[in-house]
């Protein structure tokens, strides 16, 4: 009874012992792919002011960066959606506070092979495309060819955002192609002639074609000011308000400096 | 045996394919158990405790399904293994009109105490479904949510109050009716109660059935306390079965109280406790069972959300008997492994 007493207050010995492991100078960022060239592009601009601070950038996803926010991986976990009640129920009973940080606007544009002649679509035309009523272009005034549909891979903050204002409660199409990236998504869509894909307006290249929805082209001044129907905040989720070097590496990307990253990245500054 | 298994597994990825988004994933738990009482061994056995193959379709943004079967290698008749349908149920979100919650029908969790979201920890199962208290699942229909600002969650459900386990014509048919609540009112501190009142009528007298019922009820309290890498589960748990059918019958009362605390060394090592002490009846002197056990998990691989991927679980226990009976040990090793793929 008394070795039993005695590993027993040795263990909770053990768990009193708070945690207090020093992360020196090293920032950690996980997440959205969308705000992954935000997130790397300040780091590198950061850490050349700050050669004293590491900053680690990965992608995984929206609901990756949650998660490692969640789970203390990270220092910052990126994020095109906002967190979800489940996550925030989850991080508050692992004593964790996110905090949410908005870093950017963003719109997500529909967008089309070069290739074709159609250049506006309505939204409930888009969530036909995505549910496979339309299944060939003629049907709704373009060339006559089949329509490709490109989406996001479900953990991507783009897909969650694209699933609430598009597609509105509706399944989407099976057998449409889920990829891992907006770049992967534009460069499908730029070397396949009958495709259809969304991407973050920072993504948007000369290969593809940019769509008006709902008869507003997604510009810098239709996002920001709510006018084009896909347009979206982006995040910077951290555990309680930023200390020390996280702090410093927030307040450079809401700087007129980090703004100017922001926009040359191709979102449009945060509000 | 076979057939039934064929059906099941036949239904489950007919209704995969029909779903617009699936989430497959198998978890197995490998585990070498060394048993030791009375200076002898009792036990000393590597099994397959338990395989899950779950799919999880999603038939749009409002309709989701979770489908478990459950495989045991030492629990099942004479074939070597058990095959049990553990969860089988619909989430239906936006059908009632409360932001942030969904209605459940199908053999779905039971939202009792931890059990419903009990992630072993330490390798032995739940308080209430270790000390059979309540199935971990069962047939029933209820509403789950979301209290605003990340406060807390809630439920409210009727179940048959049977569990996944009993077949057959003589199980109970009575509804048991639960409630749960569980707030977080600041990061790190949680605190939750249920409660489930049971009906059953299974006694008999002179051989006609009684009409009075027997009743249960039960009460759970939690907290959970999370500061940096270290945390503690608490939780006590009661349970009253009043005997108004039967003449001269006392209530008898069992209870619980279970302490769990953790340490994360890192994200690879954790070190884990719990102490349980359980009385079947607290009007009876030395009856009771008390259980530590100490151990460490060992993470050898996590997916990209941080969640267990490869894992190995060694803890050893040891059970102490309030009356002459002595202590029983008992070392476990266990290697889960976890994967899972979403397909659309």
């Amino acid at each position: 009874m008394y070795k039993k007493t005695v590993i027993i207050i040795a263990l909770l010995a053990l768990v009193a012992i708070p945690a207090f492991a020093k992360r020196g100078n090293k920032v950690t960022i996980a997440g959205s792919t969308t705000v992954l060239p935000i997130a790397q592009s300040c780091a590198e601009e950061f850490m050349n002011c700050h050669p004293d601070v590491n900053i680690s950038v990965r992608g995984g996803g929206s609901s990756v960066g949650i998660a490692s926010i969640i789970a203390g991986t990270v220092d910052i976990g990126d994020a095109s959606r906002h967190i979800k009640d489940k996550e925030l129920v989850q991080a508050r009973e692992m004593g964790i506070n996110p905090v949410e940080n908005v870093v950017a606007n963003d719109g997500i544009v529909v967008i089309v092979n070069p290739a074709n002649s159609i250049k506006a679509l309505s939204l409930d035309q888009v969530k036909d495309i995505y549910t496979g009523k339309f299944l060939n272009w003629k049907e709704i005034g373009g060339p006559n060819m089949p329509i490709v549909v490109i989406s996001r891979d479900v953990s991507s903050g783009t897909f969650e955002v694209f699933k609430e204002k598009v597609m509105q409660g509706t399944a989407g199409i099976d057998g449409a192609l889920m990829l891992a990236s907006n770049n992967a998504v534009v460069s499908t869509v730029a070397s396949t002639p009958g495709a259809i894909g969304y991407a973050g307006l920072g993504y948007v290249t000369s290969s593809i074609k940019v769509l008006s929805i709902e008869g507003v082209m997604p510009s810098k001044k239709t996002i920001q000011s709510g006018e084009y129907p896909i347009s979206r905040t982006l995040h910077m989720y951290t555990n309680g308000k930023a200390k020390g070097n996280v702090k410093l590496f927030l307040d450079f990307v809401l700087s007129p400096a980090g703004q100017k990253i922001v926009e040359a990245q191709g979102f449009v500054k945060a509000n | 045996m076979k057939r039934a298994f064929f059906v099941i597994f036949l239904i489950m990825m007919v209704t995969s394919w029909l779903a617009a988004e699936t989430k497959f994933k198998m978890e197995l738990w490998n585990r070498w158990t060394y048993a030791r009482a009375d200076g002898e061994t009792i036990q000393n056995e590597m099994a397959l405790k338990r395989g899950y193959f779950r799919l999880e379709p999603k038939f749009g943004q409002n309709i989701s399904g979770r489908f478990n079967l459950d495989f045991f290698s030492d629990d099942g008749p004479d074939d070597g293994v058990g095959i049990k349908l553990k969860y089988a149920y619909l989430d239906f979100v936006n059908l009632i009109p409360i932001r942030g919650s969904k209605l459940t029908a199908g053999l779905m969790k039971t939202y009792f105490g931890t059990i419903y979201d009990w992630d072993y920890t330490t390798i032995d199962k739940d308080p209430s479904d270790k000390y059979k208290f309540v199935s971990s699942t069962d047939y029933g229909v209820g509403i789950f949510g979301y209290v605003p600002n990340g406060l807390g969650s809630y439920a409210v459900n009727l179940y048959n109050g049977e569990g996944y386990k009993k077949t057959g014509s003589d199980i109970n048919k009575d509804m048991n009716i639960n409630a749960n609540l569980r707030l977080t009112p600041i990061p790190g501190v949680t605190v939750g109660g249920s409660y489930m009142m049971q009906t059953k009528n299974d006694d008999e007298i002179d051989g006609e059935k009684n009409p009075d019922r027997q009743e249960n009820t039960l009460i759970a309290g939690m907290s959970k306390l999370v500061y940096g890498h270290a945390s503690l589960l608490t939780q006590y748990l009661m349970k009253t079965v009043s005997l108004p059918n039967v003449d001269d019958a006392e209530d008898v009362t069992t209870s619980v109280i279970s302490l769990m605390p953790a340490y994360k060394l890192n994200n690879i090592f954790d070190v884990v406790a719990r102490y349980d002490i359980y009385d079947p009846d607290t009007d009876t002197d030395d009856d009771g069972e008390s259980t530590f056990i100490g151990g460490v998990n060992y993470h050898i691989m996590r997916d990209a959300k941080n969640a267990p991927k490869l894992l190995v679980q060694a803890n050893y226990q040891i059970t102490s008997y309030e009356d002459a009976k002595d202590d029983e040990s008992e070392l476990m090793v266990q290697l889960r492994w976890i994967f899972s793929e979403t397909f659309k």
